[in-house]
Parts: structure tokens; sequence; C-alpha cells
């Protein structure tokens, strides 16, 4: 791990009301990791990488990214975003759109790209996720691991420099899982920068390169897959795996 | 003694029949005595029809009028006529008796006893069947007064050609099976032929007046709506009240007694807008307040995660706004407001009560004029050529969102019926008393996967 961090945060806390769900998390993120956040539910993991993209108001502390302080108020968030790609659990791709007109839509509004430009790489991000055949499908027309797959075309067609991925799998049948997991190996042996919460062990034990186990609003652990996973030093983290086992 | 003369000014006599074009004035100084102020006025504004014709002056202290002999122009029919004679004298009404002797061009009334002096008549010639040709005529009447004839200068009336559709009403009228059918009351009082022929043209006209005034003012509530919904939703609590007492008030008070604050509080103002233009704003206004709601009410149905999904693209609020949850919103909006439109076009009637020509307004004129409903039953006729078309259009866009919206739903579904199970399982999880069975529950189920 060398060079300047890509993400960097400082004492981030974030309530709901009295319900404090992190409590004073610093967490770094260097370039092309692949950070898989775990934990049970309720316990802070998807609430941290949506205060990175500051979807989530963070109660407190700082965030970093790149050289721009997210959580300082003078940041044009909006102008940060571009570079962040996030896939959601729940696809939230936009039904009136085909599948490139989800990938085109924030090339050419955000990113000001020409028509065919923007045409050219959502053809060829839908491609590069397989579905190179379905650019002209609406999501309604598609199987939830396809819409899933637009969903990370969309965001990968901004070039962003890190993605967050949160629990992009869950809203899954079982059989349209591994597609979307593919899909998300080839990206990170691409070398992309990717935070990912998720309850897939098997792609955190594969993937990874670094596991973090977060419970209650705190880092509860972390280290390489290896070791949080053979010989986890935390008894709630040998608790929590020996659940999920 | 009976010789007296009188110079008089010029005497009009008012039509006292709504929309009655024809008034007939005499203004020409002359040497006449026995009746002041003589007078004609008709029923018809226009010709080939049955007509009545009224007679009024004012006889002379010295002069009892023994006959009067009104000489119509040539081409008058005048073989149905019938009449009534009435005079006052002061405040009471004196019928009077009389003999009527029909020429080929003149009818006489001949009154027995003879006319009192001073006294002010009213004599109507019932049926006269006027030439179909329009333009300017004048009768000429002379009366026995005290053994003399006299004539009053020669009194002008007019009317216009028939157009079509009031020929086509002459027609009917004359045809057997039509007055058959008029026979019926139910049918005469909704259903005239006559009136429905002579209806149908002119509340066109009316017709294309309401259409007008909503097709201006829809667009302008469209837009209008939209402010005050996105007012509605917004952070600031002045905009937000602001825009929320707006809307309760013009949702919570009737459209008519809107219409009568604008028309009456403008003209009291002394604003001068033209009627349409008062009645088009309105309309937008009080539509308005009801599209912002249903704007409102769609666009907070539209996901979260959208908002999410654009925000995270780096998509500022209007951008998100404009490309994502608008269109999206339209689709879920547009049955609502079709009916919303529906329901101002149907509005639009209200405009009469202020006098605005729209195609109520059209209706009622024939209706006060004929005393027949007729017209009403072709005004509705109008209003449903418009709206059941829309409220079809209606049912098959909600159809259709049903459609798209439950096939979403179908994978919604799925989705959470995929999510449960992780989430119950989260909750075991964290479940405290569970963690000292933990490792055992763990051992278990090792040892049944691998």
């Amino acid at each position: 791990m060398s060079g300047q961090p890509i993400i960097r945060i400082q004492n981030l806390r974030k309530s709901f009301g009295d319900n404090e769900v992190l409590k004073d998390i610093d967490f770094d993120v260097e370039k092309s990791e692949v950070v898989v956040i775990l934990g049970p539910s309720g316990s802070g993991k998807s609430t941290l990488l949506r205060c990175i993209n500051r979807l989530e108001e963070p109660t407190g502390g700082h965030i970093w990214f790149e050289d721009t302080e997210i959580t300082d108020s003078k940041t044009k968030i909006n102008e940060v975003r571009e570079h962040i790609g996030m896939v959601f659990q729940s696809f939230n791709l936009f039904p009136h759109l085909t599948a490139k007109g989800n990938v085109m839509l924030a090339q050419r509004r955000v990113l000001k790209r020409p028509k065919d430009e923007a045409t050219r790489i959502a053809v060829e991000q839908l491609t590069r996720v397989g579905l190179g055949d379905r650019v002209d499908y609406y999501p309604a027309q598609l199987s939830g691991g396809q819409q899933q797959r637009v969903a990370i075309a969309r965001a990968l067609a901004m070039d962003p420099h890190v993605m967050l991925f949160d629990e992009v799998t869950s809203a899954l049948d079982p059989e349209l899982v591994r597609g979307v997991l593919d899909v998300m190996k080839q990206l990170a042996a691409a070398g992309m920068t990717m935070l990912v919460v998720t309850h897939e062990m098997g792609f955190a034990r594969d993937v990874a390169t670094r596991v973090v186990f977060m419970e209650g609003g705190v880092i509860v652990e972390e280290g390489t897959p290896q070791e949080v996973f053979d010989t986890p030093k935390s008894e709630r983290t040998k608790d929590f795996l020996g659940h999920i086992r | 003694m009976l010789t007296r003369s009188k110079r008089q000014g010029s005497a009009r006599v008012g039509a006292h029949l709504v929309l009655l074009v024809l008034v007939a004035l005499l203004a020409v100084p002359v040497a006449a005595f026995g009746i002041q102020n003589p007078g004609v006025v008709t029923d018809q504004d226009s010709g080939g029809a049955p007509t009545r014709f009224e007679f009024t002056g004012v006889t002379d202290p010295d002069a009892s009028i023994q006959s009067m002999t009104f000489t119509f122009p040539e081409g008058f029919d005048l073989t149905k006529v019938s009449h009534r004679t009435t005079s006052l004298q002061g405040l009471t009404r004196v019928p009077l008796s009389a003999t009527q002797e029909i020429g080929d061009r003149s009818v006489k009334l001949v009154f027995t006893p003879s006319v009192e002096p001073s006294s002010s008549v009213i004599f109507q010639l019932y049926d006269v069947v006027t030439p179909i040709a329009g333009g300017d005529y004048q009768m000429e009447v002379s009366y026995e007064a005290s053994g003399q004839v006299r004539t009053t200068p020669p009194l002008k009336f007019s009317y216009a050609t028939p157009s079509r559709a009031e020929a086509l009403s002459r027609y009917l009228d004359q045809q057997p099976w039509v007055s058959q059918y008029n026979q019926v009351k139910f049918l005469n009082l909704f259903f005239k032929p006559q009136l429905i022929v002579v209806a149908i043209p002119l509340l066109f006209i009316g017709w294309l007046a309401s259409i007008g005034l909503v097709l201006l003012a829809f667009p302008l509530a469209i837009l209008w709506g939209l402010l005050l919904s996105f007012m509605k939703m917004a952070r600031l609590r002045i905009i937000k009240w602001t825009a929320g007492a707006f809307v309760n008030v013009i949702r919570g008070t009737p459209l008519f007694l809107q219409i009568f604050i604008a028309f009456i509080g403008l003209r009291i103002a002394g604003l001068r807008a033209s009627d349409y233009v008062t009645a088009v704003i309105v309309l937008a206004l009080n539509s308005s307040a009801y599209l912002a709601e249903i704007f409102r009410a769609g666009i907070q149905s539209i996901n979260k995660g959208q908002f999410e999904a654009a925000a995270s693209l780096g998509m500022t609020y209007p951008q998100s706004m404009i490309n994502v949850i608008i269109p999206q919103t339209v689709k879920r909006v547009l049955p609502t407001m079709t009916s919303e439109f529906i329901l101002l076009f149907k509005d639009t009637s209200l405009l009469m009560a202020i006098g605005v020509f729209e195609l109520m307004m059209y209706s009622n004129t024939i209706v006060a004029r004929t005393g027949n409903l007729t017209p009403f039953v072709v005004a509705g006729v109008y209003y449903l050529i418009v709206t059941v078309p829309l409220i079809n259009i209606v049912g098959r866009l909600e159809r259709r969102l049903a459609i798209s919206e439950g096939a979403q739903g179908a994978i919604s579904d799925k989705a959470k019926k995929e999510k449960e199970p992780t989430l119950a399982e989260g909750l075991t999880r964290t479940a405290g008393p569970g963690g000292v069975q933990a490792p055992d529950n763990d051992e278990s189920r090792k040892g049944q996967r691998r």
C-alpha cells in the first residue's frame, strides 16, 4: 500500500436521530484495492458506503476523496460523485430508458459527451458486462441479474476512480448472482478500486485485497482475507463467520 | 279641436325580449294627432317565420280611436293572423274588444266600444308570416278617431334573412310529422327538431369557445401547477407554506366563487381585462392547485432509489428532475391529469354566470328565448363529444399503467422475497441469546454444506 490513499476517512460519525450508526470510523482505501466490508445487518456498513458519496450526510468527521474533502460544505458534491461509481441493491435503473439509454444519460448530461461518443461507450460497457445483445431492452424486459449488470455498466461509463457496491447481489435469484460477481471479478482484475458491501463470502475470499469486519458502527477487525477468515482475532468476527458458513 | 299638432322628438321603444334585435325607431316630426309615440316591435330576428307584431302608442286626451288599420308591404302572409289588444289607463290594464278584418295586405281592428282617450295601447298581431328575405321594412298604420282617418308616420322594422338552419327549422315547422312528434310533451321539451337544427350551428361557436378556453388554460395550469408542486416540496418553509396556503384556498373554495371574485373584483379594481383573458386565468389558477397535488403525489411516488441513482452519477437536482423523475411522473399522472382536463372543460360552463360566451351561455340564450330545453340537450351532446373519448383514454392509460407498474411490482416482489431471508438471517445472527449456542449451529451447518 503506497502513495496517497484514494479515500481517507477520519472520525466519521453518523446518527439517525438517537441511533448512532457509525461511531468514529477511521478508514483508508488505497488505489486498486478491493475492500470487502462484512458485518451483520445494522452494523453500519451500507451507511459507511453511502457516506462516501454523501448520499447520507455524515453527522461528524471528515472524508477525503483524492484531494477533495467531500465533507466540506463548499465542495460541489455532484462533481465528486461523477468519479465515484455506485451500484445499489435494488438496481435503481431508470425504467423509462433502455439499457443503452440508462448508460448514456449521465454521460450526456454530466460529462457532456456528444451523442455518438456516449452511444459508443454505452454499447462498449454493456458488451463488457455481457449484455451487448440487450442494449435496446427496457429494464422491465431484463432479469434482475441483467438489470444489475446494466447498473454496473452505467456506473463504469462515467470512468469512475472508485466503485461502491452496496449488497448488489442480495436482491437476486441465486442463479443470477454469478453473472454479476463475474463482472465484479473482471473489474477487480482490471485494477478498479472497489468498496464492496456483500454477504458473498466466496467473493470476499477470492477477490478482496482487504476484508473489513464491522459491527455496531465500529470496525472490529480488518486484514487480508486469509487473516480475517482463517485466523480472526475478534470473538465477534469468529461468531459472525461461524454463522455465515 | 282635433287639429292639434305637436312636435315630437325621437322616441325609442326598447325591445323587451332578450336578444331581440328589432327595435323600431320612429323619429319623424309630423303633423299628427291622436296617437303619440307610435312604434312597432317584432319577436323574430329573421324572416320566414310566424311573427308577432306589437304596436304601441299613447292616445291623446281628445282622441277616441275607433279602428286601426295595419298595412304591410308586399309578401307578408296575413291569413293566419290573430290579435290581442290591451290598453293601460294609468296602471290599470283594460282589455279592449275588437274584431279583425283581414285584407290582402292589411289587418283592420275595429273597436267596440272605441278606445278611451289618454290610453297607452298595445295591439298585438300574431302569426304574421314574414317573407324569407331580410331587410328594412316599414308598415303603414292608419286609424279612425272621432270620425277622421289619420295615419301615423311609416313604422320601420327590420329582420335578417334566416340562416340555413333557421330555414330548415321553418321547414320543419310546417311538417305534419314534426307537429305530431311535438305533441309528445317530453320529446317537444327536450328534443324539439326545430330547435335541434337551430342549436347545432349556434352552439358550435360556443363549443369552440369552451374548447379554446380550456386549451389555453390547461397548459398554463400545468406550468403553474408544476411550480406549485416544487414549492410544496421545497425545504424553505416560507415557500412551502405559501404554496400550501394557495393550494388549500383554491381547493377549499368553489370555482364558482373564484370566478365571481375574479370578475367582479377586477372590475371594481378598475382593471379591464377581456372576459376571455380573465376566464383563462381563473380556470388556470384553479386547475393548477389540483394539478400541483397530482404532480406532488406523482413525484413523491417515484422510488427514492431513482434520486439516489441519478445523484450517484453526478447529476444535479434539476438534471435528475428533468431527465429521471419527471418523465416517470408524467406516465403515472397522465390518467389523473386527463381527468382534471375533463373537469376543467366541464367547469367552463360556470363562466356563464358572469357572461362569458361559452357553450352554456349560447344554449341558455336560446332556452331563454324559446322556453324549451332542447338547446341544453344539444349542449350536453357537445360536452360529451369531448369528454367521452377522453374518459375512454383515461381508462386505457390506467390499464396500461397498471400493466407496466404491475410488471415492475413483480420484480420488486421477487427482490423482496430474495431479500427477506437474508434479513431474517441477519436478525438471528445479531440476536444476543443465540450467541452461546452459535458454535453448535455453526458446526452443524458447516457439516451440511461441506
